[in-house]
């Protein structure tokens, strides 16, 4: 059961990355985004595309040629594509539905037709192989008492180092005091001279480019396929739940939580030979959950009902 | 004033579904009997499932993302009861209920799922049920995937297609030998609008009954219903196990419609499918999702000839995923610019989480 450990922090990290990008976007605009999962998948795929060799023509139906930068630069610039892409969907379909007075179940559903289509876009263009980054492969060190590659230590602690980083800007920095704000009362907020438009599209942005570097994240650690979103975010989900629905500090310890039992959940005595279901453990804690105590544990009651 | 105003939209669908016919017959100068009899079975069947969903979206307001596992309970739960082969060896067990019987014990057991898990969604609000019945759904794909020994597992059921296909009439063949179409899913076809007409004749019933009436007072307000001393908990129940029943019969006949099983059907985009056949139909109609079932199964077969424009060879992935990607705009357009479908009225769309 313990082996598993380092294989559930580094899951754990991954959801936990992406379920606070979610809680961020849900408690400031009330959109349940089920296109997230693309948007991590565009993180993978951007920086497939940036990092390949120049010569390497499986990808991309052969049309298009990668660019071949160096591996550390094309992240970056992949998580800064998913930031263009997320302000982007705010501007030209978000907001203008917002403005439209367009029901919360009505943008739900929007978001799942976007995410069909974004999701067979990747298929179309990036064709339904499973790829991986060009980087050589390492050997697994222990460290502690858990084992993993050099390479995943470094995802696992620039993880935790963001999540840090972002927890303090949400505490400390004016954006991050604003975005509370238009979270508790977008009207209030208004009063008090903040913009909340100009706020809702920050909140995009940053939300994409966390998400984006979840990808990233994940296609390092395993690889990248087109339909890699849809197959994490129910797990994203569940760890959003667990920690409470709009709270990023509870979907931090949700996602690593819900991380790390999937991935351990593997060395239960009845799950023997059943690893396939591994998913379903987690997604039963987080019905469980609902059921018992449907604000998550570290959420507020006034949010459901 | 109002009346006629719905009679002309009930003429304008007819008319656009005819013509999404008639397109069948234009683009399909050879075979187009035998492409619309595959078309028809299919939205039969779908629309059937979709009409299931109008239940718990159109008529309680319940945003059931999880209408695939009933779907799949009600068809496994049927096939493992008849004769059946299922396995890597392809175990054949030959005992087994006669269909009618199966059939009963699969739709209830997909009300019972529907029960079990409504139980704690029910209570949820909107965008939290949508969370827990898609994950719902995920867990029951999982379980049955992972449950060889019993399910099949990722080998499937095979051999049942016996059951239904023996009370074929004898009239479907002889007319197959003239037009040439497969004969056993024109039978599916056949049944699976039968039952369509079945379920809306009780389903108009019991939309016209207090029920029904009580049912459309808790979308709309349940403090309300409270109040006039009605049970809306157990009300939404209800409604979450009628149209649970129906998806699995729906299942049922897509599972005699395919010939053998495999849990890669029941995966969620059989949900959205669903959907935006609802969407498109007109959420909280009764006939909608009907025409909605028909127009966007002519829409889906006729997207490859779309696709080869765009991808000269393209293979089968390819045509599968342009067809997805035209499903995720349809859900996407009509959403934003006509929530209420082809025959949905606009003031009983629930749109708003409450």
């Amino acid at each position: 059961m313990l082996d598993q450990l380092g294989n559930g922090l580094l899951l754990g990290i991954i959801i936990s990355v992406a379920s606070v990008a979610l809680s961020l976007l849900y408690g400031v605009t009330r959109i349940v985004n089920f296109a997230h999962g693309e948007i991590i998948a565009l993180g993978a795929i951007a920086t497939l595309f940036l990092s390949s060799p120049i010569d390497y023509r499986v990808l991309f139906l052969d049309k298009f040629s990668p660019l071949g930068l160096d591996f550390f630069l094309s992240c970056i610039l992949a998580v800064i594509i998913c930031g263009l892409f997320g302000g982007l969907l705010e501007l030209i379909l978000f907001r203008p539905l917002r403005k439209g007075n367009v029901g919360n179940i009505a943008v739900l559903v929007v978001t799942i037709g976007l995410s069909i289509f974004i999701r067979h876009l990747y298929l179309l263009f990036a064709t339904g192989k499973v790829q991986n980054f060009p980087l050589e492969l390492q050997r697994r060190q222990t460290y502690l008492f858990f084992d993993m590659t050099p390479r995943n230590l470094k995802v696992l602690i620039i993880g935790i180092l963001v999540m840090i980083l972002i927890g303090l800007l949400l505490t400390y920095t004016k954006l991050g005091k604003a975005m509370r704000a238009v979270r508790d009362s977008e009207e209030l907020s208004s009063v008090s001279g903040i913009n909340s438009d100009n706020i809702i599209l920050i909140t995009w942005i940053s939300s994409s480019m966390l998400a984006g570097l979840a990808g990233v994240f994940q296609a390092t650690i395993n690889d990248v396929r087109w339909n890699m979103g849809f197959l994490i975010l129910l797990l994203i989900f569940a760890g959003t739940v667990l920690g409470g629905i709009g709270t990023s500090f509870g979907a931090m310890v949700g996602g690593l939580i819900i991380g790390i039992l999937v991935q351990v959940s593997v060395g239960l005595p009845f799950m023997e030979g059943h690893t396939e279901a591994k998913n379903a453990v987690a997604l039963g804690i987080m019905i469980v959950i609902l059921l018992f105590r449907p604000q998550g544990i570290f959420g507020q009651k006034e949010r459901i009902s | 004033m109002n009346s006629l105003l719905v009679s002309r939209r009930v003429i304008f669908t007819i008319a656009i579904t005819s013509f999404s016919i008639y397109l069948v017959f234009i683009l399909n100068p050879e075979g187009a009997l035998r492409i619309l009899i595959n078309l028809l079975t299919f939205a039969g069947i779908y629309g059937l499932s979709a009409i299931g969903l109008n239940v718990h979206f159109g008529w309680t307001g319940l945003l059931n993302f999880g209408h695939a596992s009933f779907m799949g309970m009600g068809a496994y739960v049927t096939l493992l009861l008849m004769p059946h082969a299922a396995g890597r060896e392809g175990e054949v067990t030959t005992s087994g209920l006669p269909i009618i019987i199966a059939v009963f014990f699969g739709i209830a057991a997909a009300a019972l799922f529907g029960l079990l898990l409504g139980l704690p969604a029910i209570r949820l609000r909107g965008d939290y049920l949508a969370i827990v019945t898609i994950a719902a759904a995920e867990i029951f794909r999982l379980l049955v995937r992972d449950l060889e020994s019993i399910t099949g597992g990722v080998y499937g059921i095979i051999s049942y297609t016996e059951n239904l296909q023996k009370f074929r009439p004898e009239f479907i063949n002889s007319l197959s030998l003239n037009y040439e179409f497969a004969p056993s899913q024109a039978w599916v076809g056949i049944i699976a609008w039968v039952s369509i007409i079945l379920t809306l004749f009780l389903l108009k019933r019991l939309n016209s009954s207090p029920w029904g009436r009580a049912l459309r007072a808790v979308r709309e307000d349940e403090d309300a219903v409270r109040a006039m001393g009605k049970n809306a908990v157990w009300l939404k129940l209800q409604s979450f196990m009628l149209g649970a029943g129906i998806a699995g019969l729906s299942g049922v006949l897509l599972a005699f419609n395919y010939g053998s099983l495999e849990t890669t059907v029941f995966v969620p985009l059989l949900t959205f499918y669903v959907w935006a056949i609802m969407i498109l139909g007109g959420v909280g109609s009764l006939t909608g999702p009907i025409y909605g079932s028909i127009i966007f199964w002519v829409i889906i077969s006729e997207t490859d000839r779309l696709a080869y424009i765009f991808f000269e060879n393209a293979n089968g992935q390819q045509l599968a995923g342009f067809r997805f990607l035209l499903v995720g705009l349809l859900i996407m357009l009509l959403m934003i610019f006509r929530p209420s479908g082809l025959l949905g009225k606009k003031e009983e769309l629930l749109l708003d989480v409450k």
